[in-house]
């Protein structure tokens, strides 16, 4: 047993949205930890209210009820150790790949050289050396949601968080940036501590979580947690695998 | 008569860029990951299936990792090579290295780096249009140069400004 601190605690988090008096209930009554050396998975269905968590958690909505905490204080917005990493890239257009990565840092005040070493470092390791000085337009979207991942990846966070990451790209490069992804996972040299990733894909849960959250159809609650322990790298056409995957969807289902 | 001991390596070398100018990398290894994952061959349709992309789509893709050297393809079977189980087992910067090679070889990339090397400066895109278009005609000179930059770039031989339309050579990280 441990007595560590989770780095994040979701508890009894709720969120309703108010209209003409009307109360529309979307989360209800969420709680779990979020634990160093962590790959969560969120599923369910669509409208679950699984990205409005996630904008909670990241401190950009609030729960109406309930708390929750990183490294045992309330979240904020504009936290530099929780990163985020968005299903439409969310890149500027105007500046090079260098530049979006650096945008962060550059925040933060952190002094021009370190800003730059730091974030060719992340492109490198993302497989975009080679790229800096290119556009997102002159990028596949393979490559700009690696951009994404890179311009995450440079603050050092200690919670990833990925909202859908994977589903606006095609299914071969999805499949390749997944495999990639785990490849960094398991770099220790590379943060973060913690991965939350929210995705409507069920495959896509069993193949990269260690643990998945299953959530209802709105408003959106915890049907169960899984603890999935299929051994690494996972074959989606293993039989285990498949029992997976038909879990998880009955329970979401 | 092959000089490769590897039976699996291309029969011909990638003569020009043309297969590759429409896809990119992640397309390509991601094909090699999903053949792989159904046990290292499969018939066209089924990958087809599998990866919910149409032939149409595929096809360029499947067209690409054949040239490249990391899929056979025989009477609508696609096997993954040696070739592919080496870069299955890389990480992203040995990947690169990988396919650093194949792409160093191709006649009309390396045409245009040794262009560069001599020339000693940054070529302008309308000196290396001009010198890809007789071989490859106009309007397809565009694709070429586009696959050149793309390509060149990923395997960090290539640095491209798209401001000043520059291309100049550099050194790879790794």
């Amino acid at each position: 047993m441990t007595d560590v601190r989770p780095i994040l605690e979701v508890r009894h988090a709720s969120r309703s949205y108010f209209e003409n008096g009307k109360e529309f209930r979307v989360l209800e009554d969420i709680s779990f930890d979020v634990r160093e050396r962590d790959f969560i998975c969120v599923v369910g269905p669509s409208g679950c209210g699984k990205s409005t968590l996630l904008r909670e958690i990241v401190g950009l909505d609030r729960p109406t009820s309930g708390e929750i905490l990183f490294e045992g204080r309330p979240v904020r917005a504009e936290n530099p150790r929780i990163s985020m990493v968005f299903q439409s890239f969310a890149l500027f257009p105007w500046l090079t790949v260098l530049e979006n990565v650096e945008l962060g840092l550059e925040a933060h005040k952190v002094p021009e050289e370190e800003r730059r070493s730091k974030a060719k470092n992340y492109i490198d390791a993302v497989g975009l050396a080679g790229f800096e000085n290119a556009y997102p337009r002159e990028l596949s979207g393979g490559m700009k949601q690696r951009v994404g991942i890179a311009r995450a990846l440079v603050m050092d966070p200690v919670l990833l968080c990925m909202d859908e990451p994977f589903s606006a790209l095609d299914a071969l490069t999805a499949q390749n940036l997944r495999d990639e992804i785990l490849q960094l996972w398991t770099n220790p040299e590379i943060p973060p501590s913690a991965v939350l990733m929210v995705t409507h894909s069920i495959d896509e849960a069993v193949y990269l979580a260690d643990r998945i959250i299953a959530m209802s159809p709105r408003p959106g609650r915890i049907v169960k947690i899984e603890v999935v322990d299929l051994p690494r790298p996972r074959n989606r056409k293993e039989p285990e695998f498949y029992g997976w995957v038909d879990e998880i969807y009955s329970l979401i289902v | 008569m092959p000089n490769s001991p590897h039976t699996d390596e291309p029969s011909k070398p990638l003569a020009d860029m043309h297969p590759i100018s429409k896809v990119s990398v992640g397309q390509i290894l991601g094909l090699v990951e999903a053949i792989d994952e159904v046990g290292g061959s499969a018939d066209v349709a089924t990958i087809s299936q599998e990866v919910e992309m149409d032939i149409d789509r595929l096809g360029p893709i499947i067209d690409a990792a054949e040239l490249l050297g990391f899929v056979k393809v025989e009477e609508g079977d696609l096997t993954i090579t040696d070739l592919s189980r080496k870069v299955l087992h890389a990480n992203i910067r040995e990947r690169k290295k990988i396919i650093r090679e194949i792409i160093d070889d191709v006649p009309i990339f390396r045409q245009v780096t040794d262009m560069a090397r001599k020339a000693g400066r940054p070529l302008s895109r309308e000196e290396v249009l001009g010198a890809i278009t007789g071989q490859v005609g106009t309007h397809q000179a565009e694709d070429f140069f586009n696959a050149l930059v793309y390509w060149g770039r990923y395997v960090e031989l290539v640095h491209y400004d798209s401001e000043s339309e520059q291309l100049s050579l550099r050194a790879p990280s790794t």
